[in-house]
């Protein structure tokens, strides 16, 4: 299962494909075109722990992630809502003594089973993190490397159109295109954030994970990601990891509370208190923790 | 819209990381409660001049409903600013927005209670008469006594406070029905812009306590998150005066 020693800060289009691990299963090829065939939700996670060596950072996660809907993770530090987001598209592969129990069903099938390819896996779940990480390269090379990595075989003016069409996803293109070609460092902290998230969706995912994608932006730069996370879900299923819990009532369709708590050796697991829609989880929430931790009365 | 919520949740009494909210929170209500008691009062007064046809507790009225403006701009004031910079979610947010609601029932409720020492003074008095001042008398009793529950509620946070006051209207409203048809019965003898007075006077108590359903109302809807469901008797567009 650990399959790389590499660092945690890379995403989808850094990650050479590995020949050693066979393809996909074939519910997951044909995932895009047939995803009410899959079940019920875009991603499922039942009975999941993850632990860190001996340790359990989270237990027990059964949640159901909808299609082309934006569900929110929010909850304490240490509660493992990171966690359990890098487990869901194999991120926590990358760290050595990470270890998953129970299942992940990416369209039905269990993205843990034997045989199935982390990179694909990632490549269909891309990934943008807390702080933007762009490649020292152009903004064209920044999208059109994780594409051809990812074994993009069309023409040049096919990667033009693939590196277009991303950006304006992004709604970055009409702020870039007359400089394609200066650094993807140039670009400000929020355009930097919206060129990591054309490259993750120049790969073609369905399911776009955000950790912290805002927490390095000011309030415009945010709104403005946020803003594309509605565009963004018209095409995409989004999962977002946030400290800001406006930002999860603004943006959210379904929110997820985690809470930490102490087990009998003293270690701090994490675990899910309630998942529900994220007008109800604001306004009437299920739960008393839920309560007091969305209020500002916990701990 | 649970029984077993923590009826504490909306507003809580401890001291906790919010400390300052909490004690903002705890204001806005207390002005609600301190609000509601100076109507309630003022709704007895006007009563007492109405029974008694004392004129020279109109101007007392006046002056109490004008004291009751004056902490409503303030209510809605500090109320506003906590929504827009605390803002609140789950109970805070649904006491919050109660809040905004309650005031209007109550500054419409004290508009009601100067209505009815208006139209006394329009008609100079209303006479003495042994079948309609004991029913007036009954009329504002039973309006006062569910006012009174209304804001005991809300001092209480009582949870089923919507469905309690719903019952307790019931009263108000057949001693008001009992007085329309006495007044339309004796108009003769009191005189005709006398019976028209004083069936609108009844139709104002009725009024302040649909009010008091509607303080029930939202009570149980900052408790429970339970919105009030069909059958909400009472509408703005309803209140005359």
């Amino acid at each position: 299962m650990n399959d790389t020693t590499e660092t945690l800060s890379v995403d989808t289009a850094d990650m050479p494909p590995d020949p050693t691990l066979t393809a996909a299963p074939t519910a997951m090829k044909n995932a895009r075109e047939t995803p009410e065939e899959a079940g019920p939700g875009v991603i499922e996670t039942k009975n999941m722990d993850v632990f860190y060596g001996d340790f359990k950072a989270v237990a027990d996660v059964s949640m159901n992630f909808a299609f082309n809907e934006i569900s929110a993770l929010i909850g304490p530090s240490g509660c493992g809502k990171s966690t359990v987001l890098r487990s869901l598209n194999r991120m926590n592969d990358l760290i050595p003594t990470a270890r998953t129990d129970g299942e992940v069903l990416y369209h039905g099938a269990n993205i843990y089973a034997p045989g199935v390819d982390p990179v694909e896996i990632r490549r269909r779940i891309g990934m943008v993190f807390q702080k933007p990480n762009p490649f020292p390269k152009s903004i064209f090379d920044n999208i059109a490397w994780g594409a051809k990595i990812n074994g993009f075989k069309g023409s040049k003016a096919d990667m033009k159109d693939l590196v277009e069409g991303a950006l304006r996803q992004a709604a970055l293109w009409d702020e870039v295109k007359d400089k394609l070609n200066e650094s993807g460092l140039s670009l400000s902290g929020g355009q930097q954030q919206r060129l990591c998230i054309a490259r993750a969706v120049a790969t073609q995912p369905d399911v776009i994970l955000m950790d912290e994608p805002c927490s390095a932006l000011d309030p415009i730069a945010t709104l403005r990601i946020e803003e594309l996370m509605l565009e963004l879900k018209e095409n995409y299923s989004i999962i977002i990891v946030t400290h800001n819990m406006q930002q999860a009532a603004r943006v959210s369709d379904r929110t997820a509370f985690f809470n930490v708590e102490l087990d009998t050796k003293g270690q701090r697991t994490g675990y899910l208190v309630e998942f529900s829609p994220t007008d109800q989880l604001f306004t009437s929430p299920k739960e008393k923790a839920t309560e007091d931790y969305i209020t500002g009365r916990f701990g | 819209m649970t029984a077993d919520r923590d009826v504490t949740a909306a507003v809580p009494e401890r001291e906790g990381t919010r400390q300052h909210f909490d004690e903002t929170l705890e204001q806005i209500k207390q002005d609600l409660v301190t609000m509601g008691s100076l109507v309630l009062e003022n709704v007895r007064r006007a009563g007492d001049a109405m029974v008694e046809s004392r004129l020279d507790l109109v101007e007392v009225v006046r002056e109490v409903d004008d004291q009751v403006d004056q902490l409503y701009l303030e209510a809605e004031k500090l109320t506003f600013e906590t929504l827009a910079r605390q803002q609140p979610v789950a109970g805070d947010l649904r006491f919050l927005v109660a809040a905004t609601r309650i005031l209007y029932e109550l500054e419409r409720s004290g508009d009601l209670a100067y209505n009815c020492v208006k139209m006394l003074a329009r008609v100079d008095g209303f006479p003495q008469h042994p079948l309609i001042t004991p029913l007036l008398e009954a009329s504002v009793t039973a309006s006062c006594k569910v006012f009174a529950q209304g804001i005991d509620a809300l001092a209480d946070l009582v949870p089923d406070a919507g469905a309690k006051l719903d019952a307790a209207d019931d009263e108000v409203d057949h001693m008001v029905s009992e007085l329309f048809t006495v007044v339309g019965r004796h108009s003769f003898e009191v005189g005709l812009e006398v019976a028209i007075a004083l069936s609108r006077v009844g139709r104002f108590l009725e009024r302040i306590a649909d009010h008091a359903v509607n303080i029930g109302e939202h009570v149980t809807y900052t408790v429970t998150a339970a919105l009030p469901g069909e059958g909400h008797n009472a509408t703005a567009d309803e209140d005359g005066g």
